[in-house]
C-alpha cells in the first residue's frame, strides 16, 4: 500500500469525510490551529529570545525557559491535535502539497534543535544561567528555532494556495 | 452603511489595489507577515496575560514583564496594521459585504481603545501588591478583556475567509 493510497484510505474514513463536509468542524478546528500559534509559536518566541540575549537578560535564562515551558506544552499540543484532524480530513491535498512535505521536516529539525539544545548546552546552565547573553550554542538553539518556527508557519499557511 | 461604498470602492481600486491582485504571490507573501506578526502580538499578550495571573514569572514585577514585551507588541501591531491594509486594498469591496470583516473592525476599535486607555495603565503600575505576586483584581478583569478582545479580532479575522 503506498502512501498516496493510505492518504486516500485515512481521508475516506467517517471521521475525515464528516470533517471534510461539515460547514463548522473545519472551520473551528482551522481557527484553534491558527490562534493556537500564539500560546505555542508566541511562547517558544519569549524563550528563544532569552536565549538569543534580546529580553529578560538579568532573570536566569532558565527561570524564563522553565516557567513558559508547562504553557508552550499545552500549546504544541492544541497545534497537533488540531493538526492531527486538519490532515485527517485532507490527507490527498497535503500529500501532494510541497509547503505539506517541507512542514513536515522542518518540524522533525525543530524538534531535533531542540532536543540537541536540552541535552547540549543546557545541561550547563548553571555555568551561564545569569550571562546577559548566553553562550553561542545557546544562542544559535534561539536563532535556529526562531527562524525554523517562522518557515513552518509559512509552510502551513502557505499549503492553503495552489499555484 | 452605503454612505461608505464610495471609499470602499476607492480602495478597491488604488494601484497597491491592483498590484496586489495581479501578482500571484503578493497575497499570499502579505499574508504570512500577517500571521507572523499575529502570532508575535497575541504571544506577548498570552505571557502578560499569565503574568498578571501570577502563574508565570512571579519573580518579576509585572511592569518589568510589560517592558520586556513592549517593543515586541509595538513592532507586531505595526506589521499586523500594515500588512492588514494591504491586504484590504487588495480585496476591499469583497470586504464590505463582509459581515465578519465589520465584525473584526470593531473587535480592533474596541482592543485598541481598551489597550491605549486602560490595559497599558495596569501593567505599568508599579504597585507593591503587583509585585511578586498576581495582580490585583481589578488587573486581572484588565487582562481577560484584553485577551478576549484581541482574540476576537483573530477569530472574526480568520472567519472572514470561511464565513463572508
Amino acid at each position: 500500500m503506498s502512501i498516496l493510497s493510505m492518504c486516500q484510505w485515512l481521508q475516506d474514513t467517517n471521521i475525515g469525510t464528516s470533517i471534510r463536509e461539515s460547514i463548522w468542524v473545519f472551520p473551528i478546528i482551522e481557527t484553534t490551529h491558527v490562534l493556537a500559534l500564539s500560546i505555542s509559536v508566541g511562547l517558544v518566541l519569549v524563550s528563544d529570545l532569552r536565549l538569543m540575549g534580546f529580553i529578560m537578560k538579568r532573570r536566569p535564562a532558565s527561570e524564563v525557559y522553565e516557567q513558559i515551558k508547562p504553557w508552550m506544552f499545552i500549546g504544541f499540543a492544541i497545534m497537533v491535535i488540531t493538526g492531527i484532524f486538519l490532515f485527517w480530513c485532507q490527507a490527498v491535498k497535503a500529500y501532494n502539497s510541497i509547503f505539506f512535505k517541507t512542514k513536515v521536516v522542518l518540524l522533525v529539525v525543530a524538534a531535533i534543535n531542540a532536543i540537541a539544545f536540552e541535552r547540549g548546552i543546557y545541561r550547563k546552565v548553571d555555568k551561564w544561567d545569569n550571562a546577559l547573553v548566553p553562550p553561542m550554542e545557546a544562542r544559535v538553539a534561539g536563532w535556529a528555532s526562531l527562524i525554523l518556527w517562522a518557515a513552518i508557519i509559512t509552510c502551513g499557511r502557505t499549503m492553503a494556495y495552489t499555484f | 452603511m452605503s454612505a461608505v461604498i464610495p471609499f470602499f470602492q476607492w480602495c478597491d481600486n488604488t494601484m497597491v489595489s491592483q498590484a496586489i491582485r495581479d501578482s500571484r504571490v503578493a497575497f499570499p507573501v502579505i499574508e504570512n507577515f500577517h500571521l507572523f506578526a499575529l502570532t508575535v502580538l497575541l504571544g506577548s499578550l498570552v505571557v502578560l496575560v499569565l503574568r498578571q495571573f501570577g502563574l508565570i514569572y512571579r519573580t518579576q514585577p509585572i511592569s518589568e514583564v510589560a517592558s520586556a514585551l513592549r517593543p515586541w507588541n509595538r513592532w507586531s501591531l505595526a506589521v499586523m496594521l500594515t500588512s492588514g491594509i494591504l491586504l484590504f486594498l487588495s480585496e476591499a469591496m469583497k470586504c464590505y459585504g463582509n459581515m465578519s470583516f465589520r465584525i473584526k473592525m470593531l473587535f480592533l476599535f474596541l482592543a485598541l481603545l481598551f489597550q491605549f486607555t486602560i490595559y497599558n495603565r495596569t501593567v505599568a503600575a508599579r504597585t507593591v501588591a503587583s509585585d511578586d505576586k498576581s495582580a490585583p483584581v481589578g488587573g486581572k478583569i484588565a487582562a481577560a478583556i484584553a485577551l478576549c478582545l484581541w482574540f476576537g479580532v483573530g477569530l472574526a479575522g480568520r472567519a472572514i475567509g470561511f464565513l463572508g
